[in-house]
C-alpha cells in the first residue's frame, strides 16, 4: 500500500463506531476524491468496487453521462437520501412505504435503490423485486420529467376515457409504461383517481383535468415544458 | 401429546392426527387426490387448486383445497365426487394451453394427469409459456435453500418467475436443485452455459411481457 | 389546544368554548377543497376567495379574527361534476361551477350585502327553477345524509371543527359510560352489517375478534376503495378523518385492542395527508395516544399506503401488505378476525362501517335498526356514475328502489336516451336489467338478482353502452388485478379474456356460451379468494339478462349498441353534409377526403374507427352504422349549402 491508500484506510478504520453504512458512505466519498487509488483490503474494497461500478451505469440509465467522479457523487447523494428515508419509515415491515417514498423522490426503483436497501433492511432482493414489479406505482425505469396519467377506470371508460388515452399516445408516440425519448412525457394508464363523477379525468404532475375531450389533450400537454 | 381424530373420505372412515391437512390425512392411508404445487419439503402454497374437495360441515357443502384445509373431528369429505372432478379437468385444460404440443419423448405430470381425467385437448388459446407458475422453484429457493435468489415478478395474467441476471448469480448457489422440481421442461442451463444463469433469466432492463 | 383533554368535563367545556367563540350569525364562506372539485380548479377559486375577502378589508393580515368573515376549507358534498363548490352561512347559499372571476362578485353581494347571485345558482335544468338551498336540489332532496352533512361544515384539517359539531361525545360515553361487552351489543342490535362489500354483520365480527385467543389484537381500517367509479371512502376520509377514528377508537376499545392501521391507496394522496394531520391533531388534544381523555385506553394508529393494486383491498392481502410482504391474498380457512395480522386476531372494517358507529352510539341501536330494511338497517352512500344526468355521491336509506336512485336523484338517462342496464357492485358485481329497478335496494335484494352491494358503486348504462364491451373492460380489469397466484382465476380470465376479445373482433363462435359458462362456474367453485369467486359475476349476469347482445356479436357479427370497433362503421351521409371540413381536420388517419365545397367521404380502408369525425360534426352527417357500408358516393360531388339562418 502507498502511504496516501494507508491514511486513507486509517481514517477510515479510525471512525469505527460509525455504522457500516455510514463506513461504506465515506469510503465512497474518498474513493471519489481519490478514485484512482486502489483501496486493496476486502471486502470493502470489494463492496466499493461493485457499488463504484454501479455508479456508472446509474448515471447512464438516467441519460447523463458524466465523469466518473461526478458520477459517483451523485449516486453517494442518492444513497444518502435514500437512508434517510429508510430512518424515518423504520423496520422491513415498512418496505413498501419505503419504497413508496424512494418512486415519488427519485421517480424510481433503481438496482442501486433494490441493492442498497436489501442492505440496509436485511431483505432479500428478489422480496424487493416482487413487490416493486407487483405494484402499478413502481417503476423500474426511469420516468419522464412529466408524469401524465389517464384514467380508465368504469366510470371514465363509459364517459370516453378509452378515447383520451388514445389521443395522449398519438400525440406523444408512446404507449402505456413508456417514457418519450428525450424523457419529457412518461404515460401511464391508471385504475381510478376518485373523481369518478368528472370522468374522463386525466393528470399531469399534481394537475388534474376533469371532463377531458380528446380535442382539448394537445393544449394541456402544451402546458408542460 | 398429538390427539387422534377421525374423519370421513369418499365414505371411508380414516383416522388422521390432529394438525395434518385432508391432503396429508388421505396420502397416509393411500388415498389419491391430484396436486400440481403441493411438495412435502414445502409450505402449501394452495395455488394450483387440483387438490380442491367438497367437505360437508354441519350439513353444509364447501369447496376447499385439501392441501390447506385442516383434518378435522367428524369431517366428510368427498374427494372424487362428479363436481370435483369437474373442476379438475377444467383446471388440467387451462393448464394443457402453457405446455408445449405433446410429444412421445415428453409425458410430464400434467400430461399423465390429463390423461387419466380424460383430458385429450384443450379448448382454449395456447400460451406456450411452458410454467405453470406453480412455484416450486421460487419456493425451494427460499424455504429450504434460503438462497433467494429467483422470485415471482409482476401479477394477474401478467405474472412470471424470474431469474435477474444483473443481480440473482451473486446469490444463487448454483445447484440446481430447482431444476428437478418443475413439472415442465422449463427449467434447463442457459445456451450459454454461464454459472447461475438459466432459462428464466429476465434482464430488468427488459419490460414485462404486456405492461 | 395546548392542552390536552383529561376528563369528559373538560370536552364538553372545550366544546362549549368552541362554540361560544363563534358567532351563529358570522359570514362564513366555505368552498370544497376535496380531490373532485381540485380537479376542476377548487384551489384557485379558493385562493382568490380569500384575496377578495383581504382586500376588502374584511380579514386582518394575520390570521382570522372570530368576528371577521372566515373562508373555510371544507369537504366532498358529493355533486362533483358541478363543482367547485361554495356555500355562504348563515344564509346557505349554495353555488356551483364557481371559477375564480366570480369571486369579487360573491364577496361583494353575498358577502358584503346579503344578496344571491342568481347566475351561480343550480338550476333545474327542465323548469328552470333557481335552488336557494342545498335541499332544493333534487340530487339532495331525497338524501338523508348521515355520515356526509357535516362535510359541508368541517375544514377537515380543523380538529375544533369536529368537536364543535359534538365530535368524540360518542368515544367518551364509551370509555366512561360502557364496558366493552356493552358496545359490542349494541352494535349487534343496531344490525350495522360491512359497508365494504361483504355486508357481514359488524357486531358479530367484533364480538368474534374480542372473544379469540391471542393478544395483541388490532383494528384495521380499509380505505383501499379499488372498486373503479366508487369514491364514497375518499369523500368521508378527506372530509371528515375524525368521524372515522372515533369510530375505530370505540371499536378498539370494544374489542380490546390498542393498535390500528388505516390502509390508504396509494391514488388518494390528499386522504392521506387529512388522515395523517387528524391523527395529529387527535394526539395533541389527548383524544388519541395514552390515557386518552383521562379514562386509562390507550391507542395509537398507523397510516399504511397502498401501491397501486385492487386485490390489496381483499382482507388477508391487506393484511399482508402491512406485514411488509406483497399484498397477494392467502389460502386460509380461518377467519381474519381469529388470526389475522401476524397471525393476531384483527378486525378489518370499511372506512363507512366505522364512521357509522358514532352515530349508533349517540342516538342508540334501536334508531339505527328502524331505518331501512329488516335486514339491512341504516343508510349507504353509493357513487352514482354513469349515464346519468346527476352524478355524485348519494346518501340514501337501505330500501330505496333502484328506480328512485337513477331518476329522482339521478335525474334520468343523460340525453333522454333509454335505460338499459345497472351495474353496482363493482367488478364483482352483475348487470341489473330494466326488469328490476323497482326491487328494494339491500344487501340481500341485489345478492338475489345476481349482483352485490359491494362497496356501493353504482353505474348506470343506456342505449348506447355495449354490455359485451363493458364485461370485456371488466375482464380485462380483473385479468390484470389478479394477483395471478391461482390457476383458476389466472388462466381463467385470461381464457375469458380471449374469449371477449375474439367476440368483440367479429371471431365468435357458438361454442364460446358454453366456454364462457364453463370458465365462470369454475372461477367460483375453485379459486382461493373472493376476486376469483365474484370476477365472473359481470360475465354470468350479462349471459343471462342481455344473451341477445351476445348472439348478435357471434351470429351476426353485429354490435347492437354500435360501439366494438371492429364492427362498427362510420358514414357520412352525403345529403346532410355541409364541407365544413371540421372532420376531416380530426381524424387521426386522414381517412376522410373532401375539401371546402366537396361532399366529405370517409375511406372505409384508411378508417380506424375511433369516432373523432362523429364527435366533431355538427350538422348531425355522420352515422354510425353496422356493416356492410353502402357503396361509397361519387367523389367530387359538389355540396349544396342549407340556408343560413336568419
Amino acid at each position: 500500500m502507498t502511504e496516501e491508500q494507508r491514511s486513507i484506510l486509517s481514517r477510515i478504520q479510525k471512525d469505527a463506531n460509525l455504522s457500516k453504512t455510514e463506513i461504506l458512505l465515506k469510503g465512497l466519498e474518498l474513493l471519489s476524491e481519490y478514485y484512482s487509488l486502489g483501496l486493496d483490503t476486502p471486502p470493502l474494497s470489494l463492496e466499493l468496487k461493485r457499488l463504484e461500478g454501479e455508479a456508472v451505469h446509474h448515471a447512464e440509465a438516467l441519460k447523463r453521462i458524466r465523469r466518473r467522479e461526478d458520477a459517483l457523487k451523485e449516486m453517494i447523494r442518492e444513497l444518502h437520501d435514500i437512508d434517510e428515508i429508510v430512518n424515518r419509515c423504520g423496520g422491513p415491515n415498512a418496505l413498501i412505504q419505503i419504497l413508496l417514498d424512494i418512486q415519488k423522490q427519485f421517480g424510481w426503483i433503481s438496482k442501486l435503490a433494490v441493492m442498497w436497501i436489501s442492505k440496509r433492511l436485511g431483505v432479500p432482493f428478489s422480496s424487493i423485486y416482487q413487490i416493486a414489479t407487483f405494484y402499478k406505482v413502481f417503476s423500474l425505469t426511469p420516468k419522464g420529467r412529466h408524469r401524465v396519467r389517464a384514467c380508465l377506470g368504469t366510470a371514465c371508460h363509459i364517459r370516453g376515457g378509452p378515447r383520451v388515452m388514445e389521443r395522449i399516445e398519438r400525440l406523444l408516440g408512446i404507449g402505456d409504461g413508456d417514457v418519450t425519448p428525450e424523457g419529457k412525457f412518461g404515460l401511464e394508464r391508471v385504475n381510478c383517481l376518485g373523481c369518478c363523477a368528472l370522468g374522463p379525468v386525466m393528470v399531469v404532475n399534481d394537475d388534474y383535468y376533469g371532463n377531458v375531450k380528446p380535442t382539448e389533450v394537445g393544449k394541456i400537454l402544451s402546458k408542460y415544458g | 401429546m398429538v390427539r387422534e381424530i377421525s374423519l370421513k373420505i369418499d365414505g371411508k372412515e380414516i383416522k388422521a392426527r390432529e394438525g395434518m391437512t385432508i391432503l396429508q390425512a388421505a396420502k397416509a392411508k393411500g388415498i389419491e387426490i391430484p396436486t400440481l404445487c403441493y411438495d412435502e419439503q414445502l409450505k402449501p402454497y394452495g395455488a394450483c387448486r387440483l387438490c380442491t374437495v367438497e367437505i360437508v360441515k354441519e350439513g353444509r357443502r364447501r369447496m376447499v383445497v385439501s392441501c390447506v384445509y385442516p383434518a378435522e373431528e367428524g369431517l366428510e369429505v368427498e374427494a372424487n365426487n362428479e363436481k370435483v372432478r369437474k373442476i379438475r379437468r377444467l383446471i388440467l385444460e387451462l393448464l394443457l394451453p402453457l405446455l408445449p404440443p405433446p410429444s412421445d419423448t415428453v409425458t410430464g405430470p400434467i400430461e399423465t394427469l390429463a390423461e387419466k381425467y380424460g383430458v385429450k385437448k384443450s379448448r382454449f388459446k395456447a400460451e406456450l409459456t411452458n410454467c405453470t407458475l406453480c412455484g416450486h422453484c421460487v419456493r425451494y429457493c427460499t424455504e429450504v435453500k434460503k438462497a433467494n435468489a429467483i422470485c415471482f415478478i409482476g401479477r394477474g395474467t401478467e405474472r412470471q418467475i424470474a431469474f435477474v441476471p444483473e443481480l440473482a448469480p451473486n446469490h444463487c448457489l448454483a445447484c440446481r436443485e430447482c431444476f428437478s422440481l418443475c413439472p415442465t421442461s422449463k427449467m434447463v442451463d442457459s445456451v450459454e452455459g454461464i454459472r447461475g444463469v438459466c432459462s428464466l433469466s429476465i434482464p430488468i432492463s427488459e419490460k414485462i411481457k404486456g405492461k | 389546544m395546548v392542552e390536552k383533554i383529561r376528563s369528559p368535563a373538560e370536552l364538553e367545556k372545550l366544546r362549549s368554548e368552541i362554540i361560544a367563540r363563534r358567532d351563529p350569525k358570522k359570514r362564513i364562506i366555505t368552498a370544497c377543497a376535496s380531490t373532485g372539485c381540485s380537479a376542476l380548479g377548487a384551489r384557485k377559486v379558493i385562493e382568490s376567495l380569500k384575496e377578495e375577502v383581504k382586500k376588502r378589508g374584511l380579514v386582518g393580515q394575520v390570521g382570522v379574527k372570530e368576528d371577521e368573515v372566515e373562508v373555510k376549507e371544507t369537504g366532498c358534498l358529493g355533486f362533483c361534476e358541478l363543482g367547485p363548490r361554495v356555500i355562504v352561512y348563515p344564509e346557505e347559499v349554495p353555488y356551483f361551477r364557481v371559477k375564480p372571476e366570480d369571486t369579487p362578485e360573491i364577496v361583494s353581494e353575498t358577502v358584503v350585502k346579503g344578496k344571491i347571485v342568481e347566475r351561480l345558482l343550480y338550476a333545474d335544468p327542465t323548469t328552470g327553477e333557481k335552488a336557494r338551498k342545498l335541499e332544493d336540489i333534487p340530487f339532495y332532496k331525497h338524501q338523508l345524509r348521515l355520515l356526509l352533512k357535516n362535510n359541508a361544515l368541517i375544514d377537515p384539517k380543523k380538529v375544533e371543527d369536529y368537536i364543535a359539531l359534538g365530535g368524540y361525545g360518542a368515544l367518551s360515553k364509551v370509555l366512561f359510560q360502557m364496558a366493552p361487552e356493552q358496545v359490542i351489543e349494541e352494535i349487534k342490535k343496531s344490525n350495522l352489517r360491512g359497508r365494504g362489500g361483504g355486508g357481514f354483520p359488524t357486531g358479530r365480527k367484533w364480538e368474534t375478534t374480542r372473544n379469540a385467543p391471542g393478544e395483541p389484537k388490532y383494528v384495521l381500517v380499509n380505505c383501499d376503495e379499488g372498486d373503479p367509479g366508487a369514491f364514497m371512502d375518499r369523500a368521508l376520509m378527506e372530509g371528515n378523518p375524525h368521524s372515522v377514528l372515533e369510530g375505530l377508537m370505540i371499536g378498539s376499545y370494544a374489542m380490546g385492542a390498542n393498535e390500528g392501521f388505516i390502509y390508504v391507496r396509494e391514488e388518494y394522496p390528499l386522504t392521506v395527508e387529512n388522515i395523517t394531520t387528524a391523527i395529529k391533531q387527535a394526539e395533541d388534544c389527548g383524544l388519541l395516544g395514552g390515557n386518552i381523555m383521562g379514562s386509562g385506553f390507550n391507542f395509537r394508529v398507523n397510516v399504511h399506503r397502498g401501491a397501486g393494486a385492487f386485490v390489496s383491498g381483499e382482507s388477508s392481502a391487506l393484511m399482508a401488505a402491512i406485514e411488509g410482504e406483497v399484498g397477494e391474498p392467502r389460502p386460509k380457512y380461518i377467519h381474519m378476525a381469529v388470526k389475522g395480522l401476524w397471525e393476531k386476531p384483527s378486525c378489518l372494517n370499511n372506512v363507512e362501517t366505522w364512521a357509522n358507529v358514532p352515530l349508533i352510539i349517540l342516538n342508540g341501536a334501536g334508531w339505527f335498526r328502524d331505518m331501512g330494511t329488516k335486514n339491512s338497517s341504516g343508510t349507504k352512500i353509493f357513487s352514482l356514475v354513469g349515464k346519468v344526468n346527476n352524478t355524485g355521491l348519494v346518501e340514501v336509506l337501505m330500501g330505496i328502489t333502484l328506480r328512485d336512485l337513477i331518476f329522482k336523484i339521478g335525474g334520468g338517462i343523460r340525453g333522454g336516451k333509454r335505460f338499459k342496464a345497472v351495474q353496482t357492485g363493482g367488478p364483482s358485481g352483475g348487470f341489473i336489467p330494466e326488469k328490476y329497478l323497482d326491487l328494494h335496494i339491500d344487501f340481500d335484494e341485489l345478492t338475489k338478482v345476481g349482483s352485490m352491494m359491494g362497496s356501493g358503486g353504482v353505474i348506470v348504462m343506456d342505449e348506447d353502452t355495449c354490455i359485451v364491451d363493458v364485461t370485456r373492460y371488466y375482464v380485462d380489469f380483473l385479468s390484470k388485478e389478479s394477483c395471478g397466484k391461482c390457476v383458476p382465476c389466472r388462466e381463467g380470465l385470461r381464457q375469458i379474456l380471449n374469449i371477449f376479445k375474439r367476440i368483440c373482433s367479429g371471431l365468435g363462435e357458438e361454442g364460446d356460451f358454453e366456454n364462457l359458462e364453463d370458465l365462470s362456474e369454475l372461477l367460483k367453485e375453485a379459486s382461493l379468494c373472493a376476486l376469483g369467486t365474484t370476477a365472473t359475476n359481470p360475465v354470468v349476469t350479462s349471459l343471462t339478462h342481455f344473451r341477445g347482445e351476445y348472439e348478435a356479436h357471434i351470429r351476426e357479427k353485429r354490435c347492437p349498441a354500435k360501439v366494438c370497433r371492429a364492427l362498427v362503421a362510420y358514414y357520412i351521409q352525403p345529403e346532410k353534409c355541409q364541407a365544413c371540413m371540421k372532420c376531416s381536420r380530426s381524424c387521426p388517419v386522414d381517412a376522410i377526403i373532401g375539401d371546402k365545397d366537396t361532399i366529405h367521404v370517409i375511406d372505409q380502408e384508411k378508417c380506424i374507427r375511433c369516432g373523432a369525425c362523429y364527435e366533431e360534426c355538427q350538422f348531425n352527417a355522420i352515422e354510425k352504422i353496422s356493416p356492410p357500408t353502402p357503396p361509397p358516393p361519387r367523389r367530387g360531388i359538389k355540396v349544396i349549402r342549407k340556408k343560413k339562418r336568419e
